[in-house]
Order: C-alpha cells, then sequence, then structure tokens
C-alpha cells in the first residue's frame, strides 16, 4: 500500500512508531517503507522530535549531592586518562639520554624544554611532567587509584608519581581519625642525610608542609581536615634531613606529585 | 489548565536567537569566572536558557569541567526526575543520573548533529541510559511494578497535568505539553509511561493491571488527539 495516499494514516502510524506502541512485523514493515520513501521518514522523525519532549514533561526532582561528587571524581578519572594519552603521543619528544648522571628534577626539565621547542604539545607535556604520568605505568595508577576508591572509608586518596610515571607513593586521608597514611610502592629511598617531606600545595598561597616522611615503607602523619580539603595537590620534595619550616617551601627537588581525589563515601 | 500564554515562544525569531547565542558565547569564553555569573542570573528566557545549554555543551566538547558543573545545575533536578520516573528506584536513578552525565562529558560534541533542542538531547542521553538500566534490572520487574503501582494510583486519580518548568521549556516541549493538557488524564498517563519507559500495551496493561483493550483504547485516542493539537503548531 502507498502510505503517501493515506496521510492520517501515515501519521498514525508515525505517532505509533515513534511512541514505541508500534511493534513486532507492523513496526518492521514501517521502518522498511521509511528507508525507501522519504515522506515516511520525515514523518517519523517528526513523531519522535515530538515525543522525545515527554522526557522534558515529567516531574522534577533533587538529587541528592553525592550523585554531583561521584561525576566529577568520573571526570577527573577521564581527564587522567587523556593526558596518559597524550602522554603517549608525546614520548618521542622525550630525550632518551637525558638520564644518564642528572636527577629526577633535572630530567624533568629537561623534557619540559623539548616539549615546549616541539611546539603544538607544550601545555599537555607540562601536566604530563607535573602528574609524571608516561607510557605503560599509567594504567598501573589508574588501576591504584581504582582500587583505592574501592577501599571503604577513606576520604581522601592521591596518587604520587615520580617523573617516569612510576607510581611512588600512595597517599590515604582519613579525617574522622585525622590520619594521613603514606605507603611507599616505589623503590625509591632517600640518601642518609635526606629527609622526604609532604606538601599540601593548595590553590592559593605556598605550599604548605604536612610532615617529614620516616624511612618506613608504611608512614602515618597527623593532619587536620582543614590541612587536606580543596587541595588539589599534593607534592613530595626531597629536603636536608628532618625536613624544613613549612614557611620556607620546599627547597630541594619536587620528586613525586600527584591529584588529590576526595573520594564519597 | 492553561499555562500563561506569554509571546516570547512564539515570537522567538531565528535571528534573535542567533545574536544572542553568539552574545552568550562571547561573555562565556572571555574567561572562567563568567561562567557563574551569566548562569546565575536568573532572569532567563526560553531562548536564552537554550542558548546557555548550547555554549555550555559546546565547552564541554572541550572538556571544560566548569561547564560540566554549570549544565548540572541547570538541567539535573529535571534529569534526575526523568531518571526517577523511568527506573523508579532512587539509587537506580542516581546511576542513571550519574552515567548520562558522564556520557554526556565524553559526547557533549555530536549535540551539534543532532539539530534537537538541548534538553531534548539530553533527556534522550538520560532516558536510554534509563532504559539499559530498566533491562539489566529485569530480573527485578515485580519489585519494579511495587512502585509503579504506588505513584500510579496518584497520577491516575489525580486531574492536574504534569508540572512543568515553563520557563526552560524549550518552544516543541512547550507546545507538547500545551496538547497533553488537553487530554484525558488516564490518557496522558498512559502515553506518557509507554514512552519513558519504552512499554508495549501488554506490558503497559500489565504493570497497571487494566485490560489491554483498555489500554490500547487510552493510547489510541491519546495519540489521536495530540496527532490533531500537534499538527496546529507544526
Amino acid at each position: 500500500m502507498n502510505l503517501m495516499q493515506h496521510p492520517e494514516l501515515l501519521d498514525r502510524l508515525a505517532s505509533n512508531y515513534a511512541l514505541g506502541t508500534l511493534r513486532g512485523g507492523a513496526r518492521r514493515r514501517f521502518e522498511a517503507l521509511a528507508r525507501e520513501q522519504a515522506p515516511v521518514r520525515a514523518a517519523a522523525l517528526i513523531w519522535q522530535s515530538r515525543l522525545s519532549s515527554l522526557n522534558e514533561l515529567q516531574p522534577q526532582a533533587i538529587p541528592p549531592t553525592a550523585v554531583w561528587t561521584r561525576i566529577d571524581n568520573l571526570v577527573q578519572g577521564d581527564k587522567a586518562q587523556a593526558v596518559m594519552q597524550a602522554a603517549r603521543q608525546t614520548a618521542p619528544v622525550t630525550p632518551s639520554k637525558a638520564e644518564s648522571g642528572v636527577g629526577g628534577w633535572l630530567r624533568s626539565i629537561a623534557l619540559w624544554r623539548s616539549a615546549t621547542a616541539a611546539g603544538a604539545l607544550a601545555t599537555v607535556a607540562a601536566v604530563v611532567v607535573g602528574l609524571g604520568l608516561r607510557q605503560e605505568l599509567g594504567s598501573e595508577i589508574a588501576r591504584l587509584q581504582t582500587q583505592l576508591q574501592a577501599t571503604p572509608q577513606i576520604e581522601y586518596v592521591a596518587v604520587l608519581s615520580d617523573d617516569k610515571a612510576a607510581a611512588s607513593m600512595l597517599v590515604t586521608f582519613d579525617p574522622k581519625s585525622k590520619k594521613l597514611t603514606l605507603q611507599r610502592v616505589g623503590a625509591y629511598q632517600e640518601a642518609g642525610d635526606r629527609s622526604l617531606q609532604l606538601w599540601a600545595l593548595p590553590p592559593a598561597g605556598g605550599p604548605k608542609s604536612l610532615g617529614v616522611l620516616g624511612t618506613d615503607k608504611l608512614l602515618r602523619l597527623t593532619a587536620g581536615e582543614s590541612d587536606v580539603r580543596e587541595v588539589p595537590t599534593l607534592a613530595i620534595s626531597l629536603e636536608p634531613k628532618g625536613g624544613v619550616p613549612s614557611e620556607t617551601g620546599p627547597t630541594g627537588p619536587v620528586l613525586f606529585k600527584g591529584a588529590l581525589i576526595q573520594k564519597m563515601l | 489548565m492553561f499555562l500563561p500564554s506569554s509571546p516570547r515562544r512564539i515570537s522567538a525569531s531565528s535571528s534573535s536567537f542567533h545574536s544572542k547565542h553568539r552574545h552568550a558565547g562571547r561573555v562565556l569564553r572571555s574567561a572562567n569566572p563568567p561562567v557563574r555569573s551569566f548562569y546565575d542570573n536568573a532572569a532567563m528566557t526560553t531562548e536564552n536558557h537554550d542558548a546557555l545549554l548550547i555554549v555550555l555543551l559546546e565547552r564541554i566538547a572541550h572538556q571544560d569541567e566548569a561547564a560540566l558543573k554549570a549544565l548540572y545545575d541547570q538541567c539535573a533536578g529535571k534529569l534526575y526526575g526523568l531518571a526517577l520516573r523511568i527506573v523508579t528506584q532512587r539509587e537506580w536513578a542516581e546511576d542513571v543520573l550519574q552515567e548520562a552525565f558522564l556520557t554526556i562529558w565524553r559526547s557533549a560534541g555530536d549535540y551539534r548533529a543532532s539539530l534537537s533542542p538541548p534538553m531534548a538531547w539530553l533527556g534522550l542521553v538520560v532516558r536510554s541510559r534509563g532504559l539499559d538500566m530498566r533491562r539489566r534490572r529485569a530480573a527485578d520487574r515485580a519489585h519494579l511494578t511495587q512502585e509503579l503501582d504506588d505513584t500510579l494510583s496518584d497520577t491516575l486519580e489525580g486531574d492536574a497535568p504534569n508540572p512543568m518548568d515553563t520557563v526552560q521549556a524549550s518552544e516543541q516541549a512547550w507546545a507538547l505539553h500545551q496538547c497533553m493538557g488537553q487530554l484525558d488524564n488516564k490518557q496522558r498517563e498512559v502515553v506518557s509511561l509507554a514512552y519513558v519507559r519504552d512499554l508495549s500495551h501488554s506490558e503497559l496493561a500489565q504493570q497497571l493491571q487494566l485490560p489491554l483493550g483498555t489500554v490500547k483504547t487510552w493510547i489510541r485516542r491519546g495519540l489521536d488527539q495530540l496527532r490533531v493539537c500537534m499538527a496546529r503548531f507544526a
């Protein structure tokens, strides 16, 4: 039958099709006609578009605030992944011989410079250096981060990495007990006359010392939630034995750095 | 019930829409803070609300998190309401909203190709995630039906059309709202449910515990009235 000669029937079928109540064989026949005949297709699209507004006519409800936090955390994860991919693309730019005899801090500056010289990916490279993400180790970080987020009762999580993207330190913060827990996961060991110092890098103002690390694999520091809340990044610098006062800020190279993520319970 | 018939919708010419859109884009692109000051501006008509959402979607396509948050603040209530209506369980609706916003974050760039008003596109994203969730939870169907009956006893009894935020509705939604408002309450409810939950006649009959013939009649009459009414807006 030629539907074009029956405009009312066409309209009725199209509205039923778009509503979803045209089913089975009738639906398949309508779809076949729509593929062949543009006016049938147009009628279907008009009704799909009209009825899609039914989505807007439903009663509103306020979602719990936790939903946004979950979305935000997932988006941060997505961004980290994007940075890793960008890092893979920048990899050829990285001077592979730069390691010899140069410290981690200088190496990252070298990476910075060559990336800038290369031009296009300068911004990305800065982030890459900052987060210390590179190559296959990226996925390891993502895995650890997921794992950490799955652990209950930890409200803040950070994975601090070095400039070679090796995850070197896991940091968790439990605001109830005010305990910062640091776990060394890399092979890095500071020299006997040096100490590692943990810093909060708030959005405004200079770095704030959160404490000096001992040499154990698992370390605990005490910190108030106000020290940790709203802080986007944590960093660890290499300092003289015993650390330096918070006011002076880090004096040695920043070895590890990472974003602090708030985890919802 | 009729909405206050303001001239703003019908007179929305495409040229004025465009100039506002560009203006909004310029304001929003200049720096980060203006996002907030712009969307905090409460007195917002349909056209520049749509324009705001479009600009936000563009910025989200460029991975702007502030824009995603602004979009969430603008639309979460409406989209969560829709999610609740589709899946009926609060925690599932929260998951649906979360998945929907992640989808928006990843594919806001697809919006432009859809040629839809922004809320229509966002609604389709939520509905699609919601229907996925319903399919995943198909085993708990009995549970779904239970809650469905609770909400329906209210809606089928009542006499008022669905509430609607008239300021933020797209032109298309407003027209549909007008036409739905003319339907008998039961017809409106089954048409609405059939669509948002993608239910067949027999599934509706089963869930509403109504005879199949009754459901078919309500849907047919509802759609017939909608067809006549919507033709006036075409």
